[in-house]
C-alpha cells in the first residue's frame, strides 16, 4: 500500500511598506529540510536572518524586520545577476557571497529553492555553506 | 589624454592579473554607469556590458549592507569574483578555487595603485594646463613693468618669475609599469651592441612621450621584486607578436645583474632628469 505525502500548509504575515502581506507556506520536503537547517543556522552568533523562497512559498526571518524589503530586493537582484552571468559565461553558478562593508550575504539556488542568509562579516560563511548543503 | 592613459593602464593591469593567475579566463573593468573600461582579449565587450548591467543592479541594492565591497559567484568548477574599488568594478572569471586568494590579493593591490597613478597623472595634466596657459601674457606684462625702471616693480618682476618657474620643475612621478621578463629574441641576443639595451612595449614608450612631451628619455630603471635595481637603455619591441603582451625583453647580462630570469616580474620606470 502506497503512502500519501501530505504537504503541510501554514500562513504567516509580514509587513511590507507598512501593509500586512500574508505568505502561504506550502512546504515540500526539500523546502522543509532547508527551512529547518536555516532555523538552526539562525541561532549562530552573528547571523542576522534569512530569506527562503521557491515559486509558491516564502519564509522570511530577520532580526531587523525594517530591512525586509531592502534585503529581499538585494537577494533577488543577486540571484538575477548570478543567473545572467552564468548564461553569459556558460558557468552554471549556484552559490554567491556578497560582501558589504557592514554585512555579508550568502545566496544559494538549490533546485527550485532560493535562499539568502545575512550575517556579520566575521561569521565563517564556508561553514554555513557546509551546513546548508553538506 | 587621461582617458587613453587610464584605459591603457587598466588594460595593462588586466594583462598582469591574467599573467599572474593563469586560471583566469575572462576579466573586465566597468563603472557604475555600465561603461566598460577594459577587457582581456578573450572577453567580448558586448558580453561584458550585459554582465556589468546585471552586476550594477545588484551593487545598487547592496547599499543596504553598507555598499558592495566584493562578490563571488561559485559553480562546481568555476568562480566569478567582483571587486569594487573606488568607482570601478573588476570582474574576474576563473576556473577552480585554488588561486582565489592570490587573485583577490593581487587585485586589491594592483587596481588601486593603477587608479591612483592615473588620477595623479590626470591631476598633474590639468594643473599643468592651468599654469601653462596664463604664463605667456603674465611674463610680457612683467617686462613692461620692468621697463618703467621703478625699483618696486623690478622686485615684483623677480618674485613673479620665481613663482612662474616653480611649476616647470613639477614633473609627474615616473609611472611604474610591471612586466614579465622574456629573453631577447632574434639576432639581438648575439649582439654586444645591444647587451645593455632592454626592449619594451611601444605603447608604454608612447605613454611616456605623451606624459613628458619633448623631454628626452634615454634610460629606464628596472627593479625586481627582490629590490635589485639597475639602469639601462631601452628600445621598443619590434616583433608585433611580442609587443603589447606585457613582457619585457632583457639581455642575459642584465638579467644576471638583477638576479632575475624569464617568467619573473619586474617593474620599469623612465629615468627623468
Amino acid at each position: 500500500m502506497s503512502r500519501k505525502r501530505i504537504a503541510r500548509s501554514t500562513t504567516t504575515t509580514v509587513m511590507i511598506d507598512g501593509a500586512p502581506v500574508t505568505i502561504t507556506l506550502d512546504e515540500d520536503p526539500a523546502f522543509a529540510g532547508l527551512r529547518s537547517s536555516l532555523i538552526e543556522i539562525n541561532k549562530t552568533p552573528g547571523v542576522k536572518g534569512y530569506i527562503l523562497k521557491n515559486t509558491t512559498t516564502a519564509v522570511i526571518n530577520l532580526q531587523n524586520p525594517t530591512k525586509l524589503v531592502e534585503y529581499a530586493l538585494l537577494s533577488s537582484e543577486t540571484m538575477d545577476a548570478c543567473q545572467k552571468t552564468s548564461e553569459l559565461f556558460n558557468l552554471s553558478m549556484t552559490k554567491t557571497v556578497v560582501e558589504g562593508t557592514e554585512i555579508k550575504m550568502l545566496s544559494m539556488i538549490i533546485g527550485e529553492n532560493k535562499l539568502s542568509i545575512f550575517m556579520e562579516k566575521t561569521v565563517d560563511h564556508t561553514d554555513i555553506f557546509r551546513r546548508i548543503s553538506p | 589624454m587621461s582617458n587613453d592613459l587610464e584605459a591603457f593602464a587598466l588594460k595593462s593591469t588586466l594583462i598582469e592579473v591574467k599573467n599572474a593567475c593563469p586560471d583566469v579566463s575572462h576579466a573586465f573593468i566597468f563603472k557604475d554607469d555600465d561603461t566598460i573600461l577594459a577587457t582581456t582579449e578573450e572577453t567580448n565587450e558586448e558580453t561584458a556590458a550585459q554582465a556589468a548591467k546585471a552586476l550594477n543592479a545588484m551593487s545598487k541594492r547592496a547599499n543596504t549592507i553598507g555598499g558592495l565591497e566584493s562578490a563571488t559567484f561559485y559553480s562546481t568548477n568555476n568562480r566569478m569574483n567582483i571587486f569594487h574599488v573606488n568607482d570601478y568594478y573588476l570582474a574576474v572569471v576563473g576556473s577552480g578555487e585554488a588561486d582565489e586568494k592570490n587573485s583577490a590579493d593581487l587585485t586589491r593591490i594592483l587596481i588601486p595603485t593603477v587608479l591612483r597613478l592615473t588620477e595623479k597623472i590626470s591631476d598633474f595634466s590639468r594643473e599643468e594646463n592651468l599654469v601653462e596657459k596664463p604664463r605667456v601674457p603674465e611674463v610680457s606684462t612683467s617686462t613692461v613693468e620692468e621697463s618703467s625702471t621703478d625699483l618696486a616693480a623690478e622686485e615684483l618682476t623677480v618674485e613673479e618669475q620665481v613663482e612662474l618657474d616653480e611649476p616647470r620643475s613639477l614633473l609627474p612621478e615616473p609611472p611604474v609599469t610591471q612586466f614579465m621578463v622574456e629573453n631577447v629574441n632574434g639576432l639581438y641576443k648575439f649582439s654586444d651592441k645591444f647587451s645593455d639595451t632592454i626592449r619594451i612595449d611601444s605603447g608604454v614608450i608612447q605613454q611616456w612621450k605623451d606624459l613628458y612631451g619633448e623631454r628626452e628619455i634615454t634610460e629606464v630603471e628596472l627593479e625586481t621584486l627582490n629590490g635589485q635595481t639597475t639602469r639601462c637603455k631601452f628600445k621598443p619591441i619590434k616583433d608585433s607578436k611580442h609587443d603589447g603582451k606585457g613582457t619585457i625583453q632583457i639581455p642575459q647580462r642584465i638579467q644576471q645583474t638583477l638576479q632575475t630570469s624569464k617568467g619573473e616580474l619586474i617593474t620599469v620606470k623612465p629615468v627623468i632628469e
